[in-house]
Parts: structure tokens; C-alpha cells; sequence
């Protein structure tokens, strides 16, 4: 749908390139997630894809075509763009919701419809005729995301869609979003730094740290069929069995945070359920060199752990030394 | 302070006995106060928009050219109008010197820097993300600039209410491009700085008291305007 390549961006003829990367594509009816931390240049790419900035190298691609920089303007009503900080107009919730429509010259009658649509679909109906000063942080967010919503547009970008709001409130955006799909073919893209989410309702996840896209998703993810059940499941990954305490049964992925692991050379007397033996294959610093992942091989699987320079230097880690990695089975992460 | 007291009942019963003379001041004052707050806010506020959203080679220097005419004093701006519209100025020939119109010129003169630097700052003051999300909503220039003009309705009042006390307060450049003609440029400033000359303290009082209450009224319409509607 909208493509980004060959961009490296800076701000003000800065010095600073806040983006750099070769290809960034939204496929016409997918959600892609964007995870990395703040300021990692996901609300810029978002921007950029939104059409509101032009990369100060690189070009734009709509449907497979060069868009020249004066025609950007004309594509921009086929996309919209929900910040991570929304606000809302002067005036109604409801005037709120009308503002894109009107936009658009969409008729009275249609835009009622429409408006009604997306109320139901995210409980905005007591809101209707509040105004901004009357919404909490949550709410305000949820009928920025109706307000785009009710828009219909080819694209819809997401930046933190969820941040202020409660785990059920954050559920139904995302559901409304699922039925959206379900009703018409869009592209979305959702910015979140919770993976949870990113999980389970993004198709692709893309990572972006200081402006380079990451081939890589974040670390230790498992696609695995749960058996029924409930409490702690026995799951098989490579040649090792995982100890994972959930309820949920069927097509799952599964999560271990890098910094939930301890790592050790020999086994550790302790309530975690999963003790692995396996042997480092590299190494990588991090967090400025506050810290090191070790990247270890266990059982035909590779995971990766998080620890400080110093305890790595502690373990005498190098290649090919043998390692221990332990976690509680409810520290594995179910989406 | 008996001539205080005197110049106050003169007053009272100049405004009360209907004076055609001191009516007929205060409207001439009312309808060039009107007229020139009109002009220099459909010139300023636009012009206000444009220095504080656009970036642009020289706009600081644009600003600063705004905000020193702030402080431009009125006699010289009337001054160079008065050389501007006298016969030998090269605006000689529309032949609007010593008429209502040239005090107009004059007061929009005057009043556009503070339309421009005051609605400049009004439309900065206005949250970065309002404009951002009018344009992620598919709004034109046109309605982008007016969402966020309403935004900032409270303070562009002030920016008008601002205005309008400087050209009804403005004596400099009346009286040299008006004149003072009594019946035709003679306003209320020009008036009461004439009869004060010539010892008429009640009809100066009087005439004072006018200008006073014509501000108070706009002033009153203005927070009632802002009044109505809420956030």
C-alpha cells in the first residue's frame, strides 16, 4: 500500500539522522507493529508514512508508484495518523468525530451512520457530548482512535494506541480494529512498546532502534499449540521441554524475556521450573556496555539472556562455555 | 477642585441633553475606531498566522520588524502619512488628506504590528498537536489554519480588543492627517486635547467620559463573545 525505501531522515538539516533505513512497507490489508523504545524514531516513521513529512532523502511508493512530493498532499486524506498524545478539538466529542467527515463532504445522514458505527464499536456512547476537559487520559484516546476510525481511510497509523488505557479498554480498541479488518481491507500500523499487544494483533512485527529497522523481533519467541488444560503445561520447543503456567489452550506464541533469565554454570537450587544446559554461541553489549546478552544454544533452540557486564565477567563467559539458563514457568509469556 | 466638580455636572448635562455636537464626535470616533479595527484584523491576524506557523528565510527578522512597530511613536507614523497624502506626496492625488479616511490609514497604521505580533503570539501559544491533528485528519491549509484559530479565540480577542484601544485612544496621527475640523476629522481625542486648550474643561470632561464608556463597551461585547461556549 505505502512504501518507504532508501530513507535516512534528520530533523531541521540537523546533523542527526533520526531515521535510516531501506525498505519499510505496509502491505494493503495487514497490520504491521512497530516495537523499540522511546525515541527510537517510531512516531517519525509514522509521520513519514502518514505523508505529513517528506524524508529528507528517500521516496515514497503508493501502490508500487513513485508519488512526486507535490501529490503527497492529495493522498494524505487516504491516510491518518493517531498520536501518542491525542487531542481533540474545541467542542463535542461528537463534533469531534464529525471534523474528518465534514473534511471529506460526507454527507449528514452518512456521517450519523458511520459515527454510530464507531461509537458502538468502542463504548463512546455516554461520551457523545462530553467535552475534552471532561474525558480522562483513556477515554480521550479512544475516541481519537474512533475519530480516525469513522474516517475509513486506506491507512491508519497508531502511535501507542493503548498507552493510557486499562487492559479491557485497550482489549475493545483492539478488537474494534479486528472488526474493522474483518468489514473492509486496510493497512494499519500500530507503534506500542507493549509486545503483548504487538503479539497478538499485529500480522508483522518490525523493531526499530536509533532509526534502523531490525531484521530481528525481539528475542525468544516461540510459535506453539498449547495442549487443554490449566496450570503448568509441558511444551516442546527443539529437543527441550518448557514448563509454562497458563490457562490458554491452542495456536499461542510464546515469550521469554531476556531479563527474566539467570544464567549460571552450574545448575542453581531454585523454584524455577525450566533449568536448561546448553553452550554460549555469542555475545552482544548493550545499554552502553552496562550490559551483555548471551546468546546460548539449548537443546537445538537459541535463547538469549540479559545479564550485567559484571556478572558476565564473574561467569567467565566466553564461546562455547558450557552455561545454565533458568525461569520460572510463569515468567514465560503468553500472547 | 470646584472647576473638577463644574467640569463634571457640564459633563453630565452634555451627555444627558442629547449635544448634537458631542454626538456627532463620538460617532465619527466610533465609526474610525470600527473601521480601522477591522482592517488591521483581517490584515493582521492573517499576517499574525503566517509569522508564527510558516518557517521562512528572514522570519525572525519579519518579527522583529512587527514588534519594534509596536513601539513606533504615533506623531511620526502621522508624520509620514501626512507627507505621504499632502499634495506634493505621491498619494496626493486621491486627495484623502484632513478626512476621515486618512485618520483610518493612520490608525490601521498603528494598530496592524499589534494585531500581527499579538495574534503571532496567541496562534504559538496554541497547542503544536491541535494543527498536526487537523492535517492526520485530511484538513486543507484553509481549515488547518482556522482549527487552530479557534483554539486560540480567547486570546485573539484580546488581540482585537488591543487593537481597538489603540485606535480609539490615538491622538497623534488624527490630528495631524485629520485635522481637527470641527464636523468633519474632529474626533473625541482631538476634541478634548482642543477644548482642555481653550478652558472648556466640562466639554472635555465630557467628551472623555465617551471615550471611556465606548471602551467599556467593547470591551464588555468582547468577554461576552468569549463567553459563550466552553472548551
Amino acid at each position: 500500500m505505502v512504501e518507504l525505501r532508501y530513507v535516512r531522515h534528520r530533523y531541521d538539516r540537523g546533523a542527526r539522522v533520526v531515521l535510516d533505513f531501506e525498505q519499510f512497507a505496509l502491505p494493503k490489508n495487514g497490520v504491521v507493529a512497530l516495537v523499540g523504545h522511546n525515541g527510537s524514531g517510531k512516531s517519525t516513521l509514522l509521520r513519514l508514512l502518514a505523508l505529513l513529512e517528506t524524508p529528507t532523502e528517500g521516496f515514497v511508493l503508493w501502490n508500487g508508484n513513485r508519488v512526486p512530493p507535490r501529490e503527497l498532499r492529495a493522498l494524505r486524506r487516504r491516510v491518518t495518523l493517531v498520536e501518542q498524545r491525542p487531542v481533540l478539538f474545541r467542542g463535542t466529542v461528537r463534533e469531534n468525530l464529525e471534523y474528518g467527515l465534514r473534511v471529506r463532504d460526507i454527507s449528514h445522514s452518512a456521517a450519523n451512520g458511520i459515527i454510530g458505527d464507531v461509537v458502538e464499536r468502542l463504548g463512546l456512547g455516554p461520551l457523545l457530548h462530553r467535552r475534552r476537559h471532561e474525558l480522562s487520559d483513556g477515554e480521550l484516546q479512544r475516541v481519537a482512535v474512533a475519530r480516525a476510525l469513522a474516517l475509513r481511510t486506506d491507512v491508519l497509523l497508531l502511535d501507542e494506541p493503548a498507552s493510557s488505557a486499562d487492559r479491557a479498554a485497550a482489549g475493545a480498541l483492539y478488537r474494534a480494529l479486528a472488526a474493522e479488518r474483518a468489514e473492509r481491507p486496510f493497512a494499519a500500523c500500530i507503534a506500542s512498546h507493549q509486545l503483548e499487544d504487538a503479539y497478538r494483533w499485529a500480522d508483522d512485527i518490525r523493531a526499530l532502534a536509533e532509526g534502523r529497522l531490525s531484521p530481528v523481533t525481539p528475542e525468544n519467541l516461540f510459535r506453539v499449540e498449547l495442549p487443554p488444560g490449566e496450570g503448568v503445561k509441558q511444551v516442546r520447543i527443539g529437543s527441550v521441554d518448557f514448563a509454562v503456567m497458563t490457562d490458554r489452550v491452542g495456536p499461542v506464541v510464546l515469550a521469554i524475556p531476556p531479563t527474566d533469565i539467570f544464567v549460571s554454570r552450574e545448575p542453581l537450587a531454585s523454584s524455577a521450573r525450566n533449568v536448561l544446559r546448553g553452550r554460549v554461541i555469542g555475545f552482544s553489549i548493550e545499554l552502553r556496555g552496562a550490559g551483555v546478552q548471551v546468546r546460548a544454544e539449548v537443546g537445538g533452540v537459541e535463547l538469549i539472556a540479559t545479564i550485567t557486564a559484571e556478572a558476565a565477567r564473574d561467569l567467565a563467559l566466553g564461546p562455547g562455555t558450557p552455561v545454565v539458563f533458568s525461569f520460572k514457568a510463569s515468567a514465560v509469556r503468553v500472547f | 477642585m470646584e472647576f473638577l466638580a463644574e467640569g463634571l455636572r457640564r459633563a453630565w448635562a452634555l451627555l444627558l441633553g442629547g449635544d448634537a455636537e458631542v454626538y456627532g464626535i463620538a460617532l465619527l470616533t466610533l465609526k474610525v475606531a470600527v473601521v480601522a479595527t477591522i482592517v488591521s484584523c483581517v490584515l493582521g491576524l492573517p499576517l499574525g498566522y503566517f509569522l508564527a506557523t510558516r518557517r521562512f528565510w528572514g522570519r525572525r527578522a519579519a518579527l522583529t520588524v512587527v514588534n519594534t512597530a509596536l513601539a513606533f511613536p504615533t506623531v511620526v507614523v502621522g508624520l509620514l502619512l501626512y507627507g505621504m497624502l499632502s499634495r506634493r506626496g505621491p498619494l496626493g492625488g486621491i486627495g484623502w488628506l484632513y478626512t476621515w479616511q486618512a485618520i483610518v490609514v493612520g490608525d490601521v497604521l498603528l494598530a496592524l504590528p499589534i494585531a500581527a505580533a499579538l495574534s503571532a503570539a496567541a496562534i504559538q501559544g496554541v497547542d503544536p498537536r491541535i494543527r498536526r491533528t487537523a492535517e492526520t485528519l485530511g484538513a486543507g491549509r484553509w481549515l488547518t489554519a482556522w482549527t487552530v484559530t479557534r483554539e486560540a479565540r480567547f486570546a485573539l480577542a484580546a488581540v482585537i480588543t488591543a487593537a481597538f484601544g489603540q485606535v480609539v485612544a490615538e491622538i497623534g496621527t488624527a490630528m495631524i492627517v485629520g485635522g481637527n475640523i470641527r464636523g468633519s476629522t474632529r474626533t473625541l481625542t482631538t476634541a478634548v486635547a482642543l477644548y482642555t486648550s481653550q478652558g472648556d474643561f466640562g466639554m472635555a470632561l465630557a467628551l472623555g467620559l465617551i471615550l471611556v464608556v465606548l471602551a467599556l463597551l467593547v470591551n464588555i461585547a468582547l468577554q461576552v463573545l468569549q463567553g459563550r461556549g466552553g472548551g
